[in-house]
């Protein structure tokens, strides 16, 4: 192993560049979830809805200054690129490199604040501390007040872990693999106790900072932006029935405010791990977010999304669509009357088209091309709702012609060897919005000015 | 037909929709228009902005449709979209004629105006939250932080105080090369906007090139080359925007982005 000289300015790319690069598998990069306004002289805002200030190659956002404190590393976790019997080179942070590259990229509004965790130096207590060091100087020292999510380290002394609470705007703990057995084989170092132990301790601090918030005002604020965590998904055996059921618990028994899934990537080559000459397995995790998203915000449950008799996704559907061409017997759904829980089970209504719904039909009843206008994808839609009723077009309702019909070629999510190509949903995605072509442009295209 | 001629500017079409409620018109068969084109059997008005009557309608939309609603009719006056005038002022006469309570303004999306000025409103926030986390600053010799940008609504002005909030300590300017305005905020102070022509020959401060050139690096080490998707890059973070960030400016580096 070779240690790489501190200081001067060639050391601190190199350092910057390991850690990043350590760092990259970890996929919680949000900055939402909290508010927190500017107090007119420290440099620093969080916006509840979070921003995404750059988008790397692989399409995913960068928000946060996502890091390493070291990749230095006890513990011999077989996914691991970090663990201790790989010979890569290593590098440590010190905390007052952490706090001015932090400072510096967020006063020229590259980041939304720092995402810190880190290998395991020592022992977990000693880790800890660093980062509970490096977090105290950037709040007090640096007087920065963007936003920081810090990963509590299992097996660390709970005092620290709640003192750095107090620092943090988000906490998480990886669950890492969703059985115990998948756990043991692959981290041996790691236990499932272990892990669950700060997620159930930063749970209880955030409900009891929650009542003191509420009686002192000023009180200081504990973990404001909730906990998250993060599954492996592709390395162990598990099926999808078991993983969104580990992730209802997560939400129901820890409070938790985000699940991230992360599709493995095999860096480490060891003989324990699944090849994937397919590449990392991205269906099955877009799959899981879509049926996450079920979870939180569409009133489904986990056993009614799969079960153990059907505990893989469909290929072809997304998990809201399956679930409507087996249930038949609750559509057609009518646009106008029926209440929001019925409409959010519509394929092809999202919750935002449902609220608009919800809010435009009091001024009237709502057509067809009002539905479009709105936001709804008629195209998924239309087998399962009716307008004053009446169906779009005289569509049976039957099985297979509407899974037939939601399948066809054309239409379908296309997943090519190059990658995926779908498109993500996002904020600002509602196709209805966007700005006509003036006729001054379209012959400014024809004779080729533009 | 009453035709309101007005420049392209929020003062200007709420001036004109005071004078449609002072002079009595009927609504259905007044038009605001932003543009010259003579428009068959109307009556041209031209309006010139007068203070008190803008006030006077920012006040009633307030009261009425509370702030949020107000935010969004200021957002769709910002784009460039020659009938906003009209879905505006078609929608601010829906909703007192038909009573909207503060926050319910743009719920009727079936009416035709409201949805369109929704959807203008909509198309200028997307943009303003774009442009809160691909604005780039760059620290200038005497330590002042100047980005420049080129946004298609006038935003200018909902980007300011965001910045000044975040960074209420520092000199910063924001410059709209399209417009040719700047917004200035001097540390500490209230920030205020300036019209000027072109931009100042910029000279940049030592310690810019390093941290510049740190984030790009950060950029391309964050990646992971298993999941390579440059069109779902180019879909989140489109083209437009990338002129003016520098961890996309080939010209330094040749950095595979």
């Amino acid at each position: 192993m070779e240690y790489l000289a501190t200081g001067g300015q060639s050391g601190l790319r190199e350092k910057l560049n390991i850690l990043a690069d350590a760092a990259k598998y970890d996929v919680a990069c949000t900055s939402s979830g909290v508010e927190r306004k500017g107090n007119g002289h420290d440099m620093g805002n969080c916006i509840n809805a979070g921003i995404c200030h750059s988008f790397s190659s692989d399409g995913r956002c960068i928000s946060l200054l996502k890091i390493l404190m070291t990749n230095e590393c006890i513990y011999d976790c077989k996914y691991c690129q970090n663990r201790c019997s790989n010979d890569i080179p290593r590098a440590t942070f010190t905390p007052e490199e952490i706090c001015s590259l932090t400072i510096e990229f967020y006063r020229r509004n590259y980041i939304e604040g720092l995402f810190l965790s880190s290998g395991i130096i020592r022992n977990p207590s000693f880790t800890m501390e660093l980062i509970y060091r490096t977090l105290w100087m950037l709040r007090n020292t640096y007087r920065f007040r963007g936003y920081i999510h810090v990963k509590a380290i299992p097996g660390a002394d709970p005092r620290l872990i709640e003192m750095t609470g107090f620092l943090a705007d988000r906490m998480s703990v990886n669950l890492e693999l969703p059985t115990a057995e998948g756990l043991q084989n692959l981290a041996p170092n790691k236990h499932r106790k272990t892990i669950l132990t700060p997620m159930r301790q930063i749970q209880q601090g955030i409900l009891a900072n929650r009542q003191e918030i509420a009686v002192y005002r000023n009180a200081p604020s504990f973990v404001l932006g909730g906990q998250s965590t993060q599954m492996i998904v592709g390395a162990t055996p598990e099926n999808d029935f078991q993983l969104i059921h580990v992730a209802e618990n997560l939400y129901q028994k820890f409070g938790l405010k985000r699940v991230f899934y992360s599709a493995f990537v095999n860096t480490t080559n060891d003989k324990a791990l699944p090849a994937l000459p397919g590449g990392p397995p991205l269906l099955r995790e877009h799959r899981l977010y879509q049926a996450d998203w079920l979870l939180r915000f569409y009133g489904f449950r986990a056993e009614e999304i799969l079960d153990e008799k059907r505990p893989f996704f469909n290929v072809l559907l997304d998990p809201k669509e399956d679930w409507a061409v087996r249930h038949l017997e609750f559509f057609p759904v009518e646009i106008n009357k029926a209440p929001m829980e019925s409409l959010l089970r519509v394929p092809g209504i999202g919750l935002k088209s449902a609220q608009r719904i919800m809010a435009a039909r009091r001024c009237g009843n709502l057509t067809f091309q009002d539905l479009k206008k709105i936001g709804v994808v008629l195209k998924r839609a239309l087998y399962f709702i009716t307008c004053c009723g009446r169906m779009m077009y005289p569509v049976k309702l039957d099985e297979d012609m509407i899974v037939r019909n939601l399948t066809e070629k054309k239409d379908r999510v296309q997943f090519g060897s190059d990658g995926m190509t779908y498109r993500q949903m996002s904020l600002f995605d509602d196709g209805q919005f966007q700005r006509p072509v003036s006729p001054a442009e379209a012959l400014q295209t024809a004779v080729g000015q533009l | 037909m009453i035709v309101y001629r007005c420049e392209d500017s929020l003062e200007s079409i709420f001036t004109a929709v005071y004078r449609s409620y002072e002079e009595r018109r009927n609504h259905a068969e007044t038009r605001i228009v932003l543009d010259d084109d003579p428009i068959l059997f109307g009556e041209d008005v031209q309006i010139v902005p007068e203070m008190e009557k803008v006030m006077k309608v920012m006040n009633t939309i307030r009261r009425r449709f509370g702030e949020e609603d107000y935010m969004t009719v200021c957002e769709a006056l910002a784009t460039e979209d020659p009938e906003k005038g009209q879905a505006v002022y078609q929608t601010i006469v829906y909703g007192l004629a038909h009573r909207c309570l503060p926050g319910h303004l743009f719920d009727n999306l079936a009416n035709d105006d409201v949805l369109k000025a929704f959807g203008l409103a909509r198309t200028a926030w997307r943009e303003i939250h774009h442009l809160m986390g691909f604005m780039r600053f760059r620290e200038l010799e005497n330590g002042i932080l100047f980005a420049s940008f080129a946004p298609k609504c006038n935003i200018l002005t909902f980007l300011m105080p965001h910045f000044a909030d975040r960074y209420p300590s520092e000199h910063f300017a924001l410059y709209d090369e399209r417009r040719g305005i700047f917004g200035i905020h001097p540390a500490r102070e209230q920030w205020y906007l300036q019209w000027g022509d072109k931009a100042p020959k910029l000279r940049y401060s030592a310690a810019e090139k390093l941290y510049s050139e740190l984030f790009r690096e950060f950029c391309r080490s964050i990646a992971i080359k298993a999941r390579f998707n440059p069109k779902l890059q180019r879909q989140m973070l489109p083209l437009r925007y990338r002129e003016y960030m520098m961890e996309f400016d080939t010209s330094q580096s040749q950095a595979d982005l």
